[in-house]
């Protein structure tokens, strides 16, 4: 094995169900798109191995369920993440809406040091749909992102691979950013323990 | 070491085993083919209670030993002292020791014929060493035989080893038969089995206690089953040849097998990791050789080795494709293997792994599967599952189906049979709904007929099973009208502009979802496929796509669904446990009666809290820890006893995991609740068990059980999951039992006897007396690990699985924890 310590970047991609999540994850791994993609039950995740100035680095993106009720006992694989990726579909405007809930439920959950540095990428999907269909505006999703201290924002299509490709290398590089960030932290634990009685705490209301 | 000094015409014995070094009489034993008068043979290894059961009576059987002896090497045979020449004693170390086999005499001697040998064996089979004694004694030669004669069971025989071809060996199963052997000559003929009542020999008794001394552990993936006389056998032969075990033949052993009956046999063919770098690397075919003079094949030297090869394999990222197309083309590859390598599956995997470690983990099962798959034309008797109950977890044998007297009862119930059930004219049941339940349970329903439309409406609780034919009729008028009041209540509401704001936009927001799930569900059936109806909604996302009329029906199904359970509402996961309804039943006001019949037992799994799915998680953990705490401790040591890695399979009953065919056989099965109505958590742990070894060996993180899991999703064998779901079952049963009468807690009605119980007084204590003999047997297999058992509790949530009460939510915690808009 090479003497220099493999790097793995955790990628989170959250958002409302059916704004292509799963279809994103896979146009950029596989290059594959099907319009026939299951809904995602649970979680899952693909890996990458990508390059990103130089080093190469491996990239596991982790799918969810979008229905938020089946977030409480996925919080275990947030933790440890590298970049979040909040996805919505330009033609639905209560996707674009949750992308707030989905940024504060990410934070709370995943408790990462330093939530105002933590790297989010927003990904309006769905690009390739006529523009009649369109409910929310390039302006509108730029100005979300600014006033949440400047998340990068791309439109794509996973249908078509339009901008997928450019996206996820920012997703790479901002997420390489982070971890190697967290290496200059010794406070930071290495693993945290989960358990059943953990997860229990946070959602028997 | 003296060698042998006077044996006058005999040349030097050709090679010099351990034990022959050291003997100091050579010249004093006979060979055997020549003489009987001579003084004798060596007797390395004897076994009593051995028996020959020569009628179907058992007052025929005839009991005797079992024994290795070593004659004299043969004089005058020029074949054996060009051996001897060019063997001789100082080279011939253990790699030599096939050579003598012609030797050794593995022989079968009645009790009667022993005369004043008798003593001599009886002090062979106590001894209890595993190498053979220095001194061995002396007895009369038996007569060497390479073929049998028409009577049996009177005469003694031995094969020279160097004449054993192959030896099948077939362990006991308790309760039902002894283990047995037969050996197989190179000449063709097979030896009348010989069959070993463990229980009558007290060599076997002893070596079962000492073994379970040293470690009684279920999870334990060395010892196996229940050790047994063909056990000692077995090392008996493995000190003196090369034995190997078939790959397609699991229960058949080669005894210094030639290449080619290697390669035959599919030899260590096994799909380990290791097995699988040989092919890889295309040199599978030497390494077999090599491993041949080994005494473990699948050698202690390819364990070692195999981290570095991975590791390299590790560094090059386009391992997969390369070489799973490399694999693909060598032609030594069985062709069963070469196929798999070329399913698209296979190569969908090698293009998205990039982990060899996972890849080799993966493939290896697969290649299991693919053979379990094969296989798959036979059918799992009561008898194959006492068979799982009874040996060790992770490595389930498949054993070859003997007469299968149970066969019938394991046919699928046709429509024809279903109606057998019923009285013509009144059209009530006949038979007990747990004679039913029985049937479908083993035996599942018929796909070919419309069997299952009438019978899943019982067993989803939509007609009572008690009920007359004109009851169901009237029931099903009635449900028909109460489908069309509910779905012209939703249908209403989203046409005016009444309720809230709130349930204005719930409505919206479910509507969308179930559009949206409906169209990505189960798309690959036909009845699913295809567009070929324009939209009715425009500004649906699928307008422009189209649909068709099933789906419109799902998705009125759903709203209707939508509508009748507003507490709960719909959650994603539903339109997959609806499709297969609706597909058998094609009718949507019965399909919708027989979806909510499924929801009720569902609800729990779609609360808003996860309270339902954290339970039925927690219960699994609970489980594994009991039946296979080994692989508990590894999946805490990943952080994965969670078991979300479960989550999908629970979820919505492993709908994403199997076939859809596969999919209405498990589901009918689980309906039935015929042992517990959480038999699919016994499910859950079939399939871990079944990877247990993978996950073990090479599962290093939760990351990594999670993506194995999943990738599981079409992979699975269903007859051999439900075949071992219900040997664990009974396994569980069985130590709940054991640790409640240790315990001595007040004994619950197991499942099979749910009568009702006097409360139990002081007088009549429930400890011992009533145990019946089933009862007994599973005590004493308790007793067996009485140690281990002490720190075992069965938790609540353990003991709720040996309930067939369906699981229902309250109507209240629904309301409180359903995330829905309410009434």
């Amino acid at each position: 094995m090479a003497s220099r310590k493999k790097i793995l970047l955790k990628v989170i991609i959250l958002g409302d169900s059916g704004v292509g999540k799963t279809s994103l994850m896979n146009q950029y791994v596989n290059k594959k798109f099907s319009a026939s993609y299951k809904a995602t039950i649970g979680a899952d995740f693909l890996t990458k191995e990508v390059l990103v100035d130089d080093r190469l680095v491996t990239m596991q993106l982790w799918d969810t369920a979008g229905q938020e009720r089946f977030q409480s006992l996925g919080v275990a694989f947030y933790r440890g993440a590298d970049c979040c990726v909040l996805v919505y579909d330009v033609n639905n405007s209560k996707s674009f809406d949750t992308l707030d809930s989905w940024r504060d439920e990410f934070l709370i959950q995943a408790s990462p040091m330093d939530p105002e540095s933590f790297p989010f990428v927003v990904l309006g999907n769905k690009v390739d749909v006529e523009d009649s269909k369109r409910m929310i505006s390039s302006k509108r999703a730029q100005a979300f992102c600014q006033a949440k201290g400047g998340i990068p924002y791309f439109e794509t299509s996973a249908k078509e691979a339009v901008n997928v490709e450019q996206a996820f290398e920012v997703i790479a590089r901002n997420a390489l950013a982070q971890e190697e960030s967290q290496d200059f932290n010794p406070d930071f634990p290495e693993t945290i323990p989960i358990n059943m009685n953990e997860s229990n705490e946070g959602c028997s209301c | 070491m003296p060698q042998p000094q006077d044996a006058p015409p005999s040349p030097p014995s050709p090679t010099a085993s351990f034990y022959d070094v050291s003997d100091d009489e050579e010249g004093e034993y006979s060979a055997i083919r020549q003489s009987k008068s001579n003084k004798g043979v060596k007797l390395l290894y004897a076994k009593s209670k051995v028996y020959v059961h020569p009628s179907a009576s058992a007052k025929d059987n005839v009991a005797g030993y079992i024994a290795l002896v070593e004659q004299k090497p043969v004089v005058g045979d020029g074949e054996r002292r060009k051996s001897a020449v060019t063997h001789p004693p100082a080279v011939a170390g253990k790699s030599g020791k096939s050579d003598n086999n012609h030797n050794l005499l593995l022989s079968w001697l009645p009790e009667g014929s022993l005369g004043d040998g008798r003593e001599k064996y009886a002090k062979a089979d106590m001894a209890e060493a595993d190498s053979p004694p220095h001194r061995p004694d002396l007895v009369p030669p038996p007569p060497v035989t390479t073929t049998h004669g028409a009577s049996i069971g009177t005469y003694p025989f031995s094969v020279p080893l160097s004449e054993i071809y192959s030896i099948l060996f077939r362990p006991p199963s308790s309760g039902w038969w002894h283990g047995s052997i037969v050996i197989n000559t190179r000449t063709g003929e097979s030896f009348p089995a010989l069959f070993f009542h463990d229980n009558e020999c007290q060599s076997t008794i002893n070596q079962r206690k000492r073994l379970q001394r040293e470690n009684f552990d279920i999870g334990s993936s060395s010892g196996g089953g229940m050790h047994w006389g063909g056990d000692e056998v077995m090392k008996w032969l493995k000190n003196h040849a090369t034995v190997e075990r078939s790959a397609h033949e699991p229960s058949l052993y080669l005894v210094d097998p030639t290449e080619d009956d290697q390669k035959a046999f599919g030899l260590s063919r096994r799909p380990t990791s290791d097995n699988v770098r040989n092919m890889l690397e295309g040199k599978d075919k030497g390494e077999s050789s090599k491993q041949k003079k080994k005494e473990d094949p699948v050698g202690k030297a390819l364990k070692e080795a195999r981290w570095t090869v991975l590791e390299k394999l590790s560094q090059v990222t386009t391992f997969t494709r390369r070489t799973a197309q490399a694999v693909a083309e060598n032609k030594n590859l069985p062709p069963p293997v070469r196929r798999l390598m070329q399913s698209p599956q296979v190569q969908s995997m090698s293009d998205e792994f990039d982990s060899a470690r996972l890849y080799l983990a993966r493939w290896a099962m697969s290649i299991a599967e693919q053979a379990e798959k094969e296989r798959s034309q036979r059918i799992w008797t009561a008898r194959d599952i006492l068979e799982m109950e009874e040996s060790e977890l992770g490595s389930f044998e498949v054993l070859d189906a003997e007469a299968l007297s149970l066969q019938d009862k394991r046919k699928p119930v046709t429509a024809e049979e279903w109606e057998s059930f019923f009285n013509a004219s009144t059209g009530r049941l006949e038979k007990t709904q747990l004679e039913v339940k029985e049937r479908i349970f083993h035996g599942g329903l018929s796909k070919d007929d419309d069997v299952r439309k009438e019978a899943w409406l019982f067993l989803l609780g939509v007609y009572e099973w008690d009920s007359s034919a004109d009851e169901r009729k009237a029931k099903i008028h009635s449900l028909r009208d109460e489908y069309i009041r509910l779905k012209g209540a939703w249908w209403e509401r989203l046409a005016d502009d009444r309720g809230s704001l709130e349930e204005k936009e719930w409505w919206k927001e479910q509507r969308m979802r179930i559009e949206k799930d409906v169209h990505r569900t189960d798309r690959h059936i036909p009845l699913f496929a295809g567009e070929d109806i324009p939209h009715p909604d425009p500004d649906s996302p699928f307008a422009e796509a189209g649909t068709n009329v099933h789906l419109e029906q799902m998705k009125d199904l759903l709203l209707t669904y939508n509508e009748y359970n507003r507490d709960l509402g719909y959650v994603q996961g539903m339109s997959d446990l609806l499709a297969p309804i609706y597909a058998v039943q094609q009718d949507d006001a019965v399909a919708f009666w027989g979806f909510v019949g499924f929801m009720d037992r569902m609800e729990r799994n779609f609360l808003r809290d996860q309270s339902g799915m954290r339970l039925q998680l927690l219960t699994l953990d609970h489980l594994c820890q009991l039946l296979d705490p080994k692989l508990y401790e590894h999946l805490q040591r990943l952080d994965s006893t969670n078991f979300f890695f479960f989550f999908r399979m629970l979820l919505v009953w492993f709908k994403r995991e199997f076939e859809w065919f596969d999919i209405l056989r498990l589901w009918e099965t689980l309906w039935t609740d015929y042992y517990s109505a959480n038999f699919h958590l016994f499910i859950a742990m079939a399939i871990l068990e079944k990877h247990r070894n993978v996950i073990l060996e090479h599962l290093k993180g939760f990351d990594e059980v999670l993506k194995y899991v999943n990738e599981l999703s079409g992979t699975i064998d269903l007859p051999s999951t439900l075949a071992r779901a219900e040997a664990l079952f009974r396994r569980f049963q069985r130590m709940v039992e054991a640790i409640d009468r240790k315990d001595n807690f007040p004994s619950m009605p197991t499942v099979r006897q749910r009568l009702p119980q006097p409360p139990p007084s002081p007088s009549n204590s429930q400890t011992g007396a009533s145990a019946s003999g089933r009862e007994r047997t599973a005590a004493d297999n308790a007793a067996a690990g009485a140690g281990k058992e002490k720190e075992k509790v069965i938790s609540p949530e353990l003991r709720m699985l040996l309930s067939r009460d369906i699981p229902k939510l309250e109507k209240k915690e629904v309301r409180e924890h359903g995330g829905g808009i309410g009434s």
